[in-house]
């Protein structure tokens, strides 16, 4: 019989079979009911059930209802907002395999059924307020997450993250993940690294090597990523302000421009539809639109000119560091 | 006229046409008023369809982080990616492929989804003349093209310690690749060289819209071709203040466009090495190495 452990992400209580070190523990005490049971899964006596048309080979959908396959590593079985089952494929996939996307995919699955707004973005906090950071794969997020942790910001969620509907950001996914390419130029101390799993050369950073923020706070602005592809640093007048001029927020982007944004940058928005949610979504979407401002936020290229930059900027004040005139913000 | 239905690859070693071949189409559906807008715009206009090689693409389909997959596990899943047809948003039925059709990792399966898919034009080029392309884009020495260019394992993205935003791309040697997708037998195939795209156009860009299903008015196609000649492709490179495709350390992506300039700059031993590894495609596809 596997021991059952307790976290909390998103505000929800969880009971598991695996060990996640990527979520805040919980002392087994402090939970009476947990709201999320994660099981190992026995696929062959899953139900069948007819599937919608915006699943893929990989991740079938239905209401109330996600299913992953990935061939030769494991499948998941995430239901009713609560209950999220695992199989390994064979005796050669680790907990370590299972939990990397059970986390991600499962948790995110049931979070959207929960009728959660899930967005795809690295969330940070200083002074009390958050930011979210959005973008695509490779926009920089993680890397300007980590250059912010060491500027003595801490961690809300990483992959992605959850805002509730008095614009509150929850504690989710603690754990940042770099490549061995930007761990190496960012100067990560390796003994306080391990591998996202065996064989990757991609490492996972978790408290206590990474402060994390322990309770939800105030989302105070958006970014979505871009990245800034070889333009010239405009120049300053001192260096310290030439990098710090490489970070660029556009104007806020108007409501209609931010929630087609949002909408865009959901966590799965297949899932959404899949699961028969998205008119939650764009309804949640736009309400975030009228809370919270998005804008652009244009990163240098360069690792090392990223943390270089964010000597002398702020980012929970993204006027501060717009340039007038040029930027149009409605992306 | 009907609905599209099904999409095509584009596939090809990379600098050998394939940017040209989107903006042709591009343009054309542009003149023929499918996508009506005033004049080609570089770094609107291209949205032809994701390169199979997207995380972004592939993250929607497998429904996880791409970057928590190893590349040997993502090429067997890759054919999956996208097998229904409709998955293709409309109007982006043209997607650009640089990976041999399979990998070494793959399990003999293709790298892309075939499901739906109407066929894949193959665009090559002769490999001396991608050598020194890839020397610009790359910003590598001509010695070292020519090795990649004769590598069984070449492939872009190669490194599995840096996350960009395609996945790793398996080539492997020029003939190779070239020989993966014309021989394959799943996808009807239209074979398009470049030397033919610059000197015949006009039979060689008809031929490829009646494959894609285009509009193949004669005078349209040459209306087309005309707009996106290399001259007109520069001006508008300049005129967008950089192709969003082009690499940092690559001065411009649009920058001779001529054939037969690997004949003058390779050293004749480049050459020699080129046209003893790859003696029987270049022969097969009408190309000629150095005299000896």
């Amino acid at each position: 019989m596997a021991e059952i452990n307790h976290y909390t992400a998103f505000g929800i209580t969880i009971s598991s079979d695996l060990v996640m070190p990527e979520l805040q523990p919980l002392s087994s005490q402090n939970v009476s009911q947990p709201a999320v049971w994660i099981r190992r899964g026995d696929s062959s006596r899953w139900p069948s059930r007819p599937w919608s048309r915006h699943g893929t080979p990989s991740l079938r959908l239905a209401p109330g209802e996600c299913r992953l396959e990935l061939e030769g590593l494991l499948r998941l079985r995430a239901w009713d907002g609560c209950r999220l089952h695992w199989q390994r494929w064979d005796d050669s996939v680790s907990d370590r395999d299972v939990r990397t996307f059970a986390v991600t995919c499962g948790l995110g699955a049931l979070a959207i059924q929960r009728g959660m707004l899930v967005l795809h973005g690295t969330a940070l906090e200083s002074q009390g307020q958050a930011i979210l950071l959005l973008g695509h794969p490779a926009s920089g997020k993680s890397t300007l997450a980590w250059c912010l942790l060491q500027r003595g910001w801490r961690l809300l969620s990483s992959e992605f993250s959850v805002v509730d509907e008095e614009g509150l950001i929850w504690p989710g996914l603690q754990q940042l993940k770099l490549w061995d390419d930007a761990a190496r130029q960012l100067g990560v101390d390796w003994a306080q690294t391990s591998p996202v799993r065996r064989g990757l050369k991609r490492y996972a950073l978790r408290p206590p090597v990474i402060a994390c923020a322990e309770r939800p706070l105030p989302l105070r602005c958006l970014y979505t990523l871009c990245r800034d592809k070889g333009a010239a640093p405009v120049q300053q007048e001192d260096e310290v302000k030439t990098l710090a001029a490489q970070i660029r927020a556009s104007r806020a982007f108007s409501q209609q421009g931010s929630l087609l944004s949002l909408r865009n940058q959901a966590f799965h928005p297949r899932m959404y539809r899949g699961m028969g949610l998205e008119a939650g979504l764009f309804t949640q979407a736009g309400a975030l639109a009228r809370r919270s401002p998005l804008h652009r936020l244009q990163v240098p290229e360069g690792i090392k000119a990223m943390a270089s930059a964010l000597e002398h900027l702020d980012l929970l004040d993204p006027a501060s560091l717009q340039v007038p005139v040029e930027e149009s913000g409605d992306g | 006229m009907a609905e599209p239905k099904g999409y095509w690859y584009l596939a090809s070693y990379p600098k050998s046409g394939n940017t040209w071949c989107r903006v042709f189409i591009s343009e054309l559906l542009r003149l023929s008023g499918e996508t009506p807008t005033e004049e080609l715009h570089l770094n609107w206009d291209l949205n032809t369809g994701a390169i199979a090689s997207s995380r972004l693409w592939l993250e929607d389909q497998l429904g996880v982080n791409s970057c928590d997959l190893s590349f040997a596990e993502l090429d067997p899943l890759r054919a999956a990616a996208g097998a229904s047809a409709w998955l293709f948003a409309e109007g982006e039925r043209f997607h650009k492929v640089h990976d041999a059709f399979r990998s070494p990792d793959s399990w003999g399966r293709p790298v892309v989804s075939l499901e739906g898919c109407r066929g894949v034009v193959y665009i090559l080029r002769h490999p001396e003349d991608i050598a020194v392309s890839l020397s610009h884009f790359f910003g590598w020495s001509l010695n070292r093209c020519v090795a990649f260019l004769l590598s069984p394992t070449a492939a872009l993205v190669p490194d599995p310690g840096h996350g960009g935003q395609q996945v790793r791309q398996h080539m492997g040697r020029w003939d190779q690749h070239v020989t993966s997708w014309v021989d394959q037998l799943k996808l009807p195939v239209l074979v398009m060289r470049y030397e033919d795209m610059l000197h015949n156009g006009s039979d060689t860009f008809l031929a490829l819209a009646r494959f894609l299903d285009l509009p193949t008015n004669q005078d349209l196609v040459n209306a087309a071709l005309g707009n996106t000649a290399i001259g007109r492709l520069q001006a508008l490179e300049k005129q967008v203040g950089g192709f969003a495709e082009k690499p940092a350390v690559c001065e411009r992506f649009f920058r001779s466009g001529r054939s037969g300039e690997g004949a003058e700059k390779l050293s004749l031993e480049q050459r020699h090495e080129l046209a003893m590894g790859l003696a029987e495609v270049m022969a097969r596809f009408g190309y000629e190495g150095p005299e000896t």
